[in-house]
């Protein structure tokens, strides 16, 4: 029951500003302003309680979305709402920024009275939204259309229209990783998660019915057990622990409660299938090893090596190397093997970019850093070196092992579905001490 | 001054800095650019370059530019003190003012900045010796003042030094005063220092501000300054003179160092001769009558500045205090601005009257002013004037007119601000209370003001007001009729059922005769707003409950029935339960008369400041408290002496007691033994008692004695033979002690377990020698305890004795702890007794009698006969013997009934030797203990020690 809905620009002023519930005066986005966005320090909690009233706040940019409820409201649901929120408005109008929301001011309010009604999360599919909320003109609709709509957004399968009709039918599967790593200098792992998400973007026709297999280490051991046959075949297949998952609402969670098997109609579209995360067996894409020296009181130097550790066929991309420098440097002398290094002093760290990068290979940077005598003899922290890439494959172990797509009444089987499947893995906070 | 923007010295550099900070968009971008800028400073200052006075002032800009912005700054200091040795002015300033905002006073660098600034202030350059003085006052450090204490003076005085160096040297000095008033030295320059009042020049105004510091600091070295300000201030002041004519301030002469002058005035008493003190009131008389002239300027700066005049010259006016004429003066011309348009000038107009009424010759004068006063309560709109006025009236009030400022105040404070409430509230109950002429309009102005500002009435009022009521026969009808009338308004607050429930428990008997507030009326009045109270305030219902069995017997079964309902008896809080539990009881179980003795009326309180006026002056309430149990001690003294016969000593402490520990051994005793009812009594009385004024459960701790000590007392005996056991023991914590002796030497073990599931915070033990130890018992701790103790756990601590000469009794031990937050504290006696430090000697009959004679002398001999406490045994006598730390003898009396022990006290100092002779006479049960020593007070010591035990 969220009673009202601010956004706010970085100065603190309100851009838009929705209320749902009696319970919540205009005075409340003013106190948000003060208490929050104005504070001395710097509030760190997603949510905040103001003269018993509950602030859920995110930040997008330089834009503040912020829910009000004086309830007691599930949190997790309005920042789920929240999220879902600024994933809509991206999709209508792009970067969230406060010209875009200025330029569609019309537009998200006739967003926040379909999302919202009365407090209460309506439909936030970005699909199905915009068949009934365009940004071009007002066309009068029929009453067919107008009917078709009513039933649509009454109906069973609120994310899928009736009658769409495509002449190829093609599906393409994304699965976007991206793998956390905290490591200490002498290389051991300290925490490492992946953080994954499965991405579908289908154009099929009908009502299809969809199957999504993957090596999930459950549903492979379950297997096994009914069936001894099977588990020859997929005894040499490495399956995936998932610590937890969330899925699409179309997805049917009972028959994945009962069978684990992922079935589901499709939105049409782009939409976001589910959402996983692993802490087991990830396969680290790369090893950073740091030696940092002392040479003398004002001098040190860096030494860094960087290792791939994936298939040598595959190529690694975009890669970034951060190497902080300590606060009192005065000059950095850097040589590197490959790619191009570069001393920031505005970010107070040593950049070292290439390209790419096969597996199995190893490059090299040394920096020798000049140091300036400092009045107080204040110790560097050191933090972390940290490190951004790109690798087509991801890097939990996850594989797609079928997506099947049945379609009862039209004439098409799984055969005739064009199916593109793709792997991303990239860097999350992917850091080693030095 | 030389002009500082030339040119070359326009650093543009800083500027265009100063403006890519300005149009950052975003908090990132602005560290972004400073980062960039300091890595390219640190690089400039890198040792290998020399860089060029301008660019290094250039850069040591920069660097407090981005410090000012709120980045730390760690370099660049070295940089900022070679700047200071440049012969250029704009460098030193900046190295200067480098110095003063970012060097830290216990820098390395101190030295050499000390050196630098020994050199400016002996160049010839006066704006080089201005920019070394200010440095050294920004910085203002001890070792700046022990650096120039010496040095600044000498500038002060310096006949050919300019007046700006001057002004500078004297509130530099005034900062190093300020900081280390010790190092300076006044006397020598004092008289030199006094006659700059003479000066010329209008930098005196700085050499005033430290002349007051210093007359301050040592009043009599500056006497002399008295009548040099006064013939200054009234040069000033009378217009014929034309001295300082250059510094007149919107037609108001020189109105700083006036102000100046006339507070440095106020730190002198008034002057003692005629002349001088003629001038004086000349000067103040003139101050006065200028404000009477017709404004010279409309301006706001003209009005402020004559203002300020005016009132600093109130202010001496009022430090005089002798000069009926010019208060009464005064205090018109305060009485003008009351009215005036200026908000300020009505708040100083109050805050000055609110001292003049506190003169005897000005009371009179400020009380004409009463209904200005007044109505400035109501219509002001500022709360900080409102609050001065509250002030005002406090302090004019007085018997003719308190019943009005009474009424005025309990009409305000309706609408009054939060903030002020509270004081308001304990300003009304004090005056009402010292003025009370008829006690009757007291008790209704106290009920009032419970029922207008309930929230902010604090105990201590309405304690008060139950005081009063108790003490004044004439009011205790009325007051129990008025509360009663009060009570039965559907909504009252809590105090006022506090104080309803007191009264009525007290004297309801008085308007019980009356139908309409019968016994059981009076009852179900109270009792309705039971339910709706705190436990503290249901906790004193109870007691007035029971009360109300005493004083209406006819309603017994329905209070009982109350009492014994379950409400009461399963209450969650305990408190509320005992109370319950041991008033059913004894109304059910003792008879008519005892009750009427334990729930006698209370005795009058005896006289003494009010409580609620300590409060106000925030004098600690604890004497208070303290006395106020004092006199519940020796009031019903008379009572509890009859009483007390039957009871065993140690109850006599009793009333020391918190009112719980009390009521348990209430507990106990009602239902272990019937028969000694009358100590229920006694100690029943003191929990009623107790009941008003619950602030005494904080009391044990500022008491002499406090209830654990007293338990542990006897809880030691078997320490006298034993060496462990458990020395206490409560809910919270236990402790328990293992002791070895040897020779002199002692090492005591402590352990102290945590019994409750929390962990026990702030956990200290410390033993404390008393005035009777100090020098005869040497402690050292062995090992500390930790200073928290998890639930459930144990810590152990150690502690080392030595003993160095004799001693009785035995040394404290404090522990202080908080548990859930609410500190707890416990003494308790170490069980260390000089027979510890007591080793047996053996020896043969014809040794023992040889030794016994010599220790023949009367003083070395202590003898005393008592009743056998234990059925006579000479084994267990013999084991008790050897417990106690002597050897027991065999073969040695020809009697063998007879016991005969020896032992050596052993000390650091001295060994003193004891021989006992213990002769029982099993007819009579009685025994004799005959104990020699060649110290007298051991062999007292040792028998009455040993007397109990027999």
């Amino acid at each position: 029951m969220i009673g009202g809905l601010f956004l706010y620009n970085h100065k603190g002023e309100v851009l838009i500003s929705r209320i749902y519930r009696d319970d919540i005066g205009r005075n409340a986005c003013d106190a948000f302003r003060v208490n929050v966005i104005h504070a001395r320090q710097h509030v760190r909690s997603p949510v905040t309680n103001i003269a018993r009233t509950s602030f859920f706040h995110t930040k997008r940019g330089n834009i503040w979305l912020c829910a009000v409820t004086k309830q007691n409201v599930n949190a997790v649901m309005v920042f789920e709402f929240l999220m879902k929120m600024i994933d809509v408005m991206q999709s209508y109008f792009g970067k969230i920024n406060e010209e875009n929301i200025k330029n569609n001011f019309v537009l998200i309010y006739e967003l926040l009275d379909e999302v919202l009604d009365f407090g209460y999360p309506q439909k936030t599919d970005t699909g199905i939204l915009k068949t009934f909320i365009t940004q071009q003109g007002i066309k009068t609709q029929t009453k067919e259309e107008t009917t078709q709509i009513t039933s649509q957004v009454t109906g069973q399968i609120g994310w899928r229209r009736e009658g769409i009709k495509y002449r190829r039918n093609e599906l393409f599967l994304d699965v976007l990783e991206s793998v956390n790593l905290l490591m200490s200098p002498q290389g051991q792992v300290l925490s490492a998660h992946v953080a994954g998400r499965v991405v579908m973007k289908s154009f099929l026709s009908g009502m299809p019915e969809c199957k999504f297999g993957m090596n999930d280490k459950l549903v492979l051991d379950k297997g096994n057990k009914t069936n001894d046959e099977l588990s020859k075949n997929s005894g040499g297949k490495p399956s995936i622990a998932i610590d937890d998952c969330t899925f699409h609402q179309c997805v049917k969670l009972s028959k994945f409660e009962s069978e684990r098997s992922i079935s589901f109609i499709p939105a049409d579209g782009e939409f976001e299938l589910m959402r996983y995360r692993t802490t087991k067996d990830i396969s680290l894409p790369f090893r950073v090893i740091p030696l940092v020296r002392d040479i003398a009181r004002s001098k040190m130097e860096v030494k860094v090596v960087l290792k791939s550790n994936f298939k040598p066929t595959l190529l690694a991309q975009k890669i970034e190397i951060r190497i902080p420098t300590p606060l009192n440097t005065s000059g950095v002398q850097v040589l590197c093997m490959k790619g191009k290094a570069k001393y920031k002093a505005s970010e107070n760290a040593i950049v070292w970019k290439m390209k790419r990068m096969a597996g199995m290979k190893e490059s090299q940077i040394s920096a020798e850093i000049e140091l300036l005598p400092t009045a107080e003899k204040k110790k560097w922290s050191r933090p972390p070196i940290s490190m951004n890439f790109e690798v087509p494959f991801a890097p939990s172990g996850l594989k797609v092992r079928y997506l099947k797509v049945f379609e009862p009444k039209l004439n098409y089987n799984d055969h005739d579905v064009i199916k593109w499947v793709r792997y991303i893995g990239k860097s999350g906070l992917y850091e080693t001490r030095c | 001054m030389p002009t500082v923007s030339s040119r070359g010295d326009a650093m543009r550099g800083l500027a265009v800095f100063i403006s890519d900070i300005r149009n950052c968009k975003s908090k990132e971008a602005e560290s972004k650019r400073i980062n960039k800028e300091l890595a390219n400073i640190r690089s400039k200052f890198k040792g290998d370059k020399t860089l060029d006075g301008y660019s290094k002032k250039k850069y040591v800009c920069k660097l407090l530019f981005i410090f000012l912005l709120g980045h730390d700054i760690d370099f660049g200091h070295m940089e900022a003190v070679n700047l200071l040795s440049s012969n250029k002015y704009t460098e030193k300033q900046i190295g200067y003012l480098f110095i003063s905002v970012l060097v830290s006073s216990n820098s390395d660098l101190m030295k050499l900045i000390i050196q630098n600034i020994k050199n400016d202030i002996s160049s010839p350059k006066p704006v080089h010796v201005n920019l070394a003085l200010h440095c050294i006052a920004n910085i203002g450090s001890v070792e700046m003042s022990e650096a120039f204490g010496q040095e600044v003076p000498k500038l002060l005085v310096s006949a050919h030094a300019s007046a700006s160096v001057k002004q500078s040297a004297a509130l530099c000095l005034l900062r190093l005063i300020r900081t280390l008033p010790e190092a300076m030295t006044y006397a020598e320059w004092a008289s030199r220092v006094i006659h700059l009042l003479n000066d010329q020049h209008m930098w005196l105004t700085a050499a005033t501000s430290l002349i007051h510091t210093l007359s301050q600091l040592s009043p009599g070295d500056y006497k002399g300054c008295v009548s040099l300000a006064v013939s200054r201030l009234s040069r000033i002041v009378t217009s014929t003179y034309t001295d300082l004519q250059d510094y007149t301030y919107y037609f108001v002469p020189a109105p700083w160092l006036s102000v100046k002058l006339l507070r440095l005035l106020q730190c002198y008493p008034v002057p003692e001769e005629p002349a001088v003190r003629g001038r004086l009131v000349e000067c103040l008389e003139t101050i006065l009558n200028k404000c009477q002239e017709p404004p010279k300027s409309k301006k706001v700066q003209h009005s402020n500045s004559k203002n300020a005049v005016l009132f600093e010259a109130i202010n001496l006016i009022i430090h005089i205090d002798s000069e009926p004429n010019l208060l009464v003066r005064a205090c018109n011309q305060l009485g003008q601005f009351l009215q005036h348009r200026e908000t300020n000038l009505r708040y100083l107009a109050l805050e000055s009257m609110c001292l003049l009424a506190g003169s005897e010759f000005s009371a009179d004068a400020v009380k004409k002013h009463r209904e200005t006063v007044i109505n400035a309560l109501k219509t002001e709109r500022d709360v900080s004037v409102r609050q001065r006025a509250v002030d005002l009236l406090y302090a004019m009030c007085d018997k003719t007119n308190s019943e009005e400022i009474v009424a005025e105040m309990l009409a305000y404070l309706k609408k009054a601000d939060y903030a002020i409430r509270e004081e308001m509230v304990l300003k009304v109950a004090i005056l009402s209370e010292k003025y009370a002429s008829d006690y009757t309009w007291y008790v209704d102005t106290i009920l009032k003001l419970i029922r207008v500002a309930g929230d902010y009435v604090s105990e201590e009022v309405w304690h008060r007001v139950i005081q009063i009521v108790i003490n004044r026969d004439d009011a205790q009808g009325y007051a129990a009729k008025t509360v009663f009338e009060n009570l039965q308004a559907p909504a009252c607050h809590e105090n006022m059922v506090k104080v309803g429930g007191y009264i009525l428990g007290e004297f309801g008997n008085l308007i019980a005769g009356d139908e309409r507030s019968s016994p059981l009326v009076q009852f179900n009045l109270l009792h309705s707003k039971f339910h709706l109270c705190t436990p503290s305030t249901r906790a004193l219902l109870l007691s007035t409950y029971i009360k109300f069995i005493n004083l209406f017997p006819e309603i017994k079964p329905t209070i009982q029935n109350v009492l014994q309902n379950n409400n009461q008896l399963r209450n969650a809080d305990v408190e509320l339960q005992q109370r319950a539990l041991e008033y059913s009881q004894l109304s059910s179980i003792t008879s008519q008369d005892v009750l009427a003795t334990v729930l006698e009326e209370m005795p009058p309180f005896p006289e003494r400041e009010s409580s609620i006026l300590a409060k106000l002056k925030k004098k600690k309430p604890a004497s208070v408290q303290v006395s106020l149990v004092g006199c519940f001690m020796c009031k019903d003294h008379a009572t509890m002496s009859v009483l007390l016969n039957h009871i065993p000593v140690w109850v006599s402490l009793t009333p020391y007691l918190s009112p719980t520990f009390a009521s348990v051994q209430v507990n106990y005793y009602i239902i272990s033994t019937n028969a000694s009812s009358n100590y229920t009594i006694v100690l029943f009385q003191q929990c009623l008692y107790m009941d008003a004024f619950d602030d005494v459960l904080t009391l044990p701790a500022d008491l002499g004695e406090s209830p654990s000590t007293e338990s542990t007392e006897h809880a030691n005996r078997p320490f006298m033979f034993k060496n462990s056991g458990v020395l206490f023991e409560n809910a919270l914590i236990q402790v328990g002690v293992k002791c070895e002796f040897k020779e002199q030497y002692g090492r005591v073990g402590l352990f102290f377990g945590n019994k409750t599931g929390n962990q026990l915070q702030n956990f200290a033990a410390a033993v404390s020698l008393g005035p009777e130890h100090q020098g005869k018992i040497n402690v050292a701790t062995q090992k500390e305890p930790p200073s928290q103790i998890d639930g459930g756990a144990q810590v152990q601590h150690f502690i080392n004795l030595e003993c160095i000469s004799m001693f009785s009794g035995s040394p404290n031990l404090q522990l202080r702890y908080q548990h859930s937050s609410a500190p707890q504290q416990v003494t308790l006696k170490l069980p260390v007794i000089i027979n510890k430090f007591m080793e047996g000697v053996d020896m043969n009959s014809g040794d023992f009698f040889s030794r016994w004679k010599q220790l023949g002398q009367p003083t070395q001999e202590t003898q005393k006969i008592f009743q056998a406490r234990h059925p006579i045994d000479t084994e267990a006598a013999r084991t008790k013997l050897t417990g106690f730390g002597m050897c027991a003898l065999t073969n040695v009396d020809p009697n063998p009934e007879n016991l005969v022990g020896s032992g050596i006290i052993k000390t650091k100092t001295s060994q003193i030797g004891c021989l006992l002779r213990l002769e029982p006479n099993k007819q009579a049960k009685m025994y004799r203990l005959t104990v020699r020593s060649s110290v007298g007070e051991a062999a007292a010591l040792i028998c009455s020690m040993l007397e109990e035990h027999f």
